[in-house]
């Protein structure tokens, strides 16, 4: 209950459109009510004028009734329109609000603490997730509301005519609306709460199929990742088919009792016109009144039968966004260094507690404007020291300063302003090679693009494609060869223009002349910036002013 | 536009048709019985109110009501769940061969395409598909045979009334087929939308981290919100279409209605007519439009199932290279020759432009050549994920790859490609991907001559260490490693590596190559280098420029040509005396 409260104040942000809903929801079922009990009175009525001969016909008002019934059949038309486009527009403004708070949650997780989330999954979740919480709104808050008020104001209606009848109708009412509802949420729990999670899972092999199919062809993994989609998507149909066996309990089960209400009614009411102390024609006013009554609580069982798979919806929702990230946000605004000296002193860090520090009491001071070069072998500890310059891990001991100011007074995002990266593992996004130089400075000129381009050795590549920079790079950049995309990302971070670079085995993948070539052109924009070489091989080290060897997490 | 689509997927119901039909007929009878429980309760209503009876009097007709109301409620449960039966297969059935095409499409084709547009066509697309069989179609008989059941009781009771009902029936699917137009295009781009906003936010989950790199992680937020409002509008303008299409439904069924009580109304007063009939009719009135407001409300359904398929037998229609089908005979060693190889992707410049090389058996060759050349495509023909536009690949000097069915040949290769993936799972899952019965001792043994155990076991968790997706928590040249581990232990007969020794340090990279020297004897070892200590160590180095064979030869030959070899050796060791120098 706790988490369907959450939502609700999550909610809370668009209630002028949630409320309108309701209010609009309610009044299509009691414009249906008053259409339906006013044509059954209209006729019983209009039949014994009839039969009561000349004088009844002529005191019988024909046009009041004949107007109410056109009246309400107006009413109900338009405000269900309107309804179904309010409640609908009120949907798809909250996802939209959801997506996007849940992304703002989300980014400043990454990477640390989105570690062991996998992107699929993390898609799911922005997804379909945030899809089915909105399930919320549309099957279960709205319907419900509305007919708790349309009940009460039928109930009270019926009230007037016959104590039973009404009494009848409220029962009739509250075990399809409320006792049906709990039943088929009981026992459509277990199976809608697996079903967002074997879609996930499916989603999950999908990409794996797509993203490594060469894998999975040549070692022919592929077969079984085929049997463990069918598997999942075996126990997908099985919960659905669960789910489809409780909806068409509830539908029966409301179908059943509307009839039997509706059947208590009549026999409520028969007895009161046998007895004559109801009018003849209100016999047929109640039947069809309660008839049109169950019009509000006819969808509510099937409805109530996905709270179980909202409500695992919201657990996987809430559980990435109460995640705290690892390093907390320091208080904004960001600080100004006031020069861009670097300052390590016994820096510690680990990436879990008892796993060996990946850093371990590392001293090194970059004065701005030096070239350092880092070498060391695999595992020894540079990336690490990227992703603490970075602020994408925290260091457990030690202290850093930056421009004389403490590293931890930066979060990652102020830190970026100073720090380009070259990365071992830079990602290419699924769009034009433009669009991606463009991420690293909006404002780019073509001429800055062109510039970048040369440095990186890919202006040529670039210029004889028929689209030139407009050329789309595939997803993770795929529809290049792996040294273009390597290079793309190289072009990157030479427009970034920050005061310093930080350049992670920036030639790897690269041919030797190509290597060759960029590392003359890397000599001017490294001009007047403060630079880190990290590589294991020597090339371009003879660019830097001093080197270092990192071993085992410290200088040697 | 839909009259392709509608058959197609009505050619996929055949499927489960007889439980469709069942499904059917359950639907129909349920909505039969409606008439039935009409007829009943007129006669209850008429004698309380005008014939004076009591309750006892009319019992037997109310135990008959309640009779059928527990008959209904059997049907309409039953409806539901064999509707799901039909479609449940239908969506298994396509899911299975969805997924099958997409993997015999192959990853060059494949990468055309984003993997989370296929993901969202297979999940969401083919479960947009099950509203269509589960709901319209059965909705499509009961238009048929309700309002007709309904007009034949109705007509010998009053035809004035069976006029109105008949008059108004027709109007609204000509309205639907008007409207349906406009909303298949809107639906249509609903669809791509979704997918679109898909791959937008794969892309952004897995560059989540570049992004942050580039402090643009939180222009994303403004990106999200227009991505997700832009859906919004476009789904809304495909709804509001569909809600305008149930509103004139429902006002002509309003109408209808309200035109019979009307009239009846006038009628009774006058005395022309009795209250039975007048009575009967208006309680079916509205079940007489309650099938054609269902099939309104399904014919979205159907509109979104049609953009959703749409997408689907794209995909499906994708073609298929003709794979082969020949099997590989048992073979001791494999040897390749190329002939005059043409290839290109998509209608793009040639990439190789006949090239003609040969790979011998137990012979490592390198090829080398400047990024883009075209040595990664190289492979890709070789190993089959695509094929070549023209010319020869020959196996053992008689087979010609191109009639080999792949799974044959790949039974006998292992490749190591520039950017190997892992997948989630332990480390020794995923060496264990070729091979999954092999014993830990054979795992290890294949890590070690990877270079990789010395750092798996010193995981906490060693062999057992969970790795994320894209190998997360693993550097460059771990990941290297392992998925060198991985092609050992297979132990293939040729073997394909795609710039095998990236990421590492120099003295990895001497014992990776004296690993990969030692698997050589016997078989066919390719290796693409952009290092030259890999190209000096092979047997043989193939030198690509511009689609063709620039030099081929032992290394210690080439090297004293002046050619393209002698200039990326001499850029090679112009590096590394650069770091003797500085070290
Ligand atoms: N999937 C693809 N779709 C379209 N073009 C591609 C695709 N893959 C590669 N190319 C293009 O084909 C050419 C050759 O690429 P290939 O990957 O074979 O080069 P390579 O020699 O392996 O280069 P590198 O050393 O950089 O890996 C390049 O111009 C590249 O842009
Ligand atoms: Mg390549």
């Amino acid at each position: 209950m706790r988490i369907i409260w959450r939502l609700l104040v999550l909610f809370g942000r668009d209630a002028g459109w949630m409320t309108g809903g309701i209010l609009l929801a309610s009044l299509t079922i009691l414009a249906n009510f008053g259409l339906m009990t006013l044509s059954g009175w209209f006729l019983a009525s209009a039949a014994i004028a009839g039969l009561a001969g000349f004088a009844a016909q002529n005191a019988f008002n024909f046009f009041s009734p004949a107007a109410g019934v056109r009246f309400f059949a107006t009413i109900r038309v338009l405000s269900r329109y309107v309804e179904r486009l309010v409640t609908h527009e009120a949907t798809f403004r909250l996802l939209a609000t959801l997506r996007v708070w849940f992304y703002t949650k989300l980014e400043p997780l990454a990477p640390a603490a989105l570690q062991g989330y996998r992107a699929g999954d993390l898609l799911s979740r922005i997804v379909a997730d945030i899809d089915t919480l909105n399930l919320f709104y549309l099957r279960v808050y709205v319907p419900f509301l509305a007919a708790g008020f349309a009940a009460l104001v039928m109930v009270g209606f019926f009230g007037l005519f016959s104590g039973p009848a009404a009494l009848a109708l409220a029962v009739g009412l509250a075990v399809t609306g409320l006792a049906v509802p709990m039943l088929t949420q009981r026992r459509g729990n277990a199976a809608g709460a697996e079903i967002n999670a074997l879609n996930a899972q499916m989603r999950m092999e999908m990409l794996d199929a797509i993203q490594g199919m060469g894998e999975l062809l040549t070692y022919n993994a592929a077969p079984v990742l085929q049997g463990r989609v069918a598997g999942l998507n075996g126990r997908l149909i099985g919960r659905q088919a669960e789910m489809s066996a409780i909806t068409g309990m509830g539908m029966a089960a409301s179908g059943l009792l509307g009839n039997l209400t509706m059947l208590a009614v009549v026999m409520a009411a028969t007895i009161k016109v046998s007895a004559g102390t109801l009018g003849a024609a209100d016999l047929p006013l109640l039947a069809l009144g309660s008839m049109a009554a169950f019009e509000a609580v006819a969808p509510l069982p099937s409805a109530l039968q996905y709270l179980g798979q909202i409500r695992a919806a919201a657990v996987r929702i809430f559980e990435l966004t109460d995640q705290q990230p690892t390093i907390a946000p320091p208080p904004s605004p960001a600080p100004e260094p006031v020069n861009f000296d670097l300052d390590l002193r016994g820096v510690k860090l680990r990436y879990e507690d008892n796993a060996a520090w990946a850093l371990d009491g590392l001293d090194l001071h970059i004065p701005q404007g030096s070239r350092i070069g880092l070498q060391g072998s695999t595992g020894a500890g540079k990336s690490t020291l990227i992703n603490l310059l970075l602020r994408f891990y925290d260091y457990q001991d030690g202290t850093v300063s930056f421009g004389g100011v403490d590293l931890r007074a930066f979060s990652s995002e102020a830190i970026a302003a100073y720090l380009s990266v070259i990365s071992q593992r830079s990602y290419l996004f699924h769009t034009t090679i433009r669009d991606n130089l463009l991420l690293a400075k909006g404002d780019a000129s073509a001429a800055d693009l062109w510039h970048a381009l040369e440095v990186a050795q890919l202006a040529d590549f670039v210029r004889a494609q028929p689209l030139g920079l407009d050329t789309i790079v595939g997803e993770a950049g795929v529809r290049l060869s792996g040294g273009q995309a390597r290079r793309v990302a190289i072009a990157r971070a030479v427009l970034k223009d920050t005061p310093w670079l930080i350049l992670d085995e920036p030639t790897e993948g690269l041919d030797p002349l190509t290597e060759q070539a960029f590392l003359r052109d890397l000599k001017p924009v490294l001009a007047g910036k403060t630079v880190l070489y990290i590589t294991h091989r020597a090339a371009g080290l003879a660019l830097m002013d001093r080197i270092y060897r990192l071993d085992s997490g410290k200088i040697t | 536009m839909s009259q392709r689509i509608d058959p197609r997927l009505m050619a996929e119901g055949r499927r489960t048709r007889g439980v469709l039909y069942f499904a059917i007929g359950l639907g129909v009878s349920a909505a039969l019985l409606v008439i039935l429980q009409a007829i009943l309760l007129a006669h209850v209503v008429r004698d309380v109110a005008f014939g004076h009876a009591n309750l006892a009097a009319v019992a037997p007709l109310l135990w008959a009501l309640a009779g059928l109301f527990v008959l209904r409620a059997g049907l309409s449960y039953a409806s539901e769940i064999v509707a799901f039966k039909a479609s449940g297969g239908i969506k298994s059935y396509l899911r299975e061969t969805l997924l099958s095409h997409i993997l015999k499409l192959g990853p060059v084709p494949a990468a055309d395409e984003q993997s989370a547009d296929l993901a969202g066509t297979m999940i969401e697309g083919i479960e947009a598909l099950e509203p269509y069989f589960s709901r319209y179609v059965p909705q499509m008989a009961l238009v048929v045979a309700v309002p007709l059941a309904i007009l034949a009781l109705v007509f010998p009771v009053d035809w004035i009334s069976g006029l109105i009902l008949l008059g108004a029936g027709p109007l609204i699917p000509l309205f639907m087929v008007f409207v349906g137009y406009r909303a298949e295009a809107i639906n249509q781009r609903q669809w791509q939308k979704l997918l679109l906003m898909s791959a937008h936010f794969l892309d952004v989950m897995q560059g989540l981290t570049t992004l942050k790199l580039f402090g643009r992680a939180r222009d994303e937020i403004g990106i999200v919100a227009r991505i997700s409002d832009d859906y919004r509008k476009t789904t809304m303008a495909g709804l509001r279409v569909a809600f305008l299409t149930s509103a004139v439904l429902e006002f002509f069924a309003s109408l209808a209605i309200a035109l019979v009580a009307v009239i009846f109304g006038s009628r009774l007063l006058h005395g022309t007519i009795d209250f039975y009939p007048a009575f009967l009719v208006l309680l079916l009135a509205p079940e007489y439009f309650v099938p054609l407001r269902g099939l309104s409300t399904h014919y979205h359904a159907r509109m979104s199932a049609i953009a959703a398929a749409r997408r689907m037998f794209d995909v499906l229609d994708m073609p298929l290279a003709a794979a082969g089908t020949a099997l590989l005979p048992q073979m001791s060693a494999v040897d390749i020759v190329c002939e005059d190889l043409q290839f290109g992707y998509g209608a793009g410049e040639p990439v190789l432009d006949g090239l003609s090389c040969s790979f011998q058996a137990g012979q490592i060759t390198a090829i080398v050549g400047a990024s883009g050349v075209g040595k990664t495509s190289l492979a890709r023909l070789l190993l089959k994920f695509a094929a070549p536009a023209q010319g020869r690949i020959i196996i053992n000097g008689t087979l010609d790859l191109a009639t080999v069915a792949p799974e044959s040949w790949w039974q006998n290769l292992a490749w190591v490609p520039q950017n190997p993936r892992l997948f989630h799972g332990s480390i020794a899952a995923n060496i264990r991907l070729g091979n999954p019965a092999a014993d830990d001792a054979a795992v290890r043994e294949a890590a070690k001559r990877a270079r990789a155990l010395e750092f798996i076991e010193a995981q906490p968790q060693g062999f057992e260490t969970m790795i994320g997706d894209l190998g997360q928590g693993l550097s460059g040249g771990q990941i290297q490693r392992i998925a060198l581990a991985r092609a050992f232990l297979k132990d293939p007969k040729l073997l394909i590596l795609d710039e095998a020794t990236a990421n590492l340090d120099l003295e990895s990279e001497a014992l990776v190559l004296e690993a990969i020297a030692e698997l050589a004897v016997g078989r066919t070892v390719i290796v693409i280098a952009h290092r030259m200590a890999m190209a000096e160590r092979a047997d043989n180095v193939l030198v690509l420029e511009t689609g063709r064979v620039a030099a081929f030869g032992p290394p210690a030959q080439l090297r004293d040509v002046d050619g393209a070899y002698a200039r990326l050796l001499q850029a090679y060791e112009a590096e590394t005396s650069e770091a003797a120098l500085c070290v």
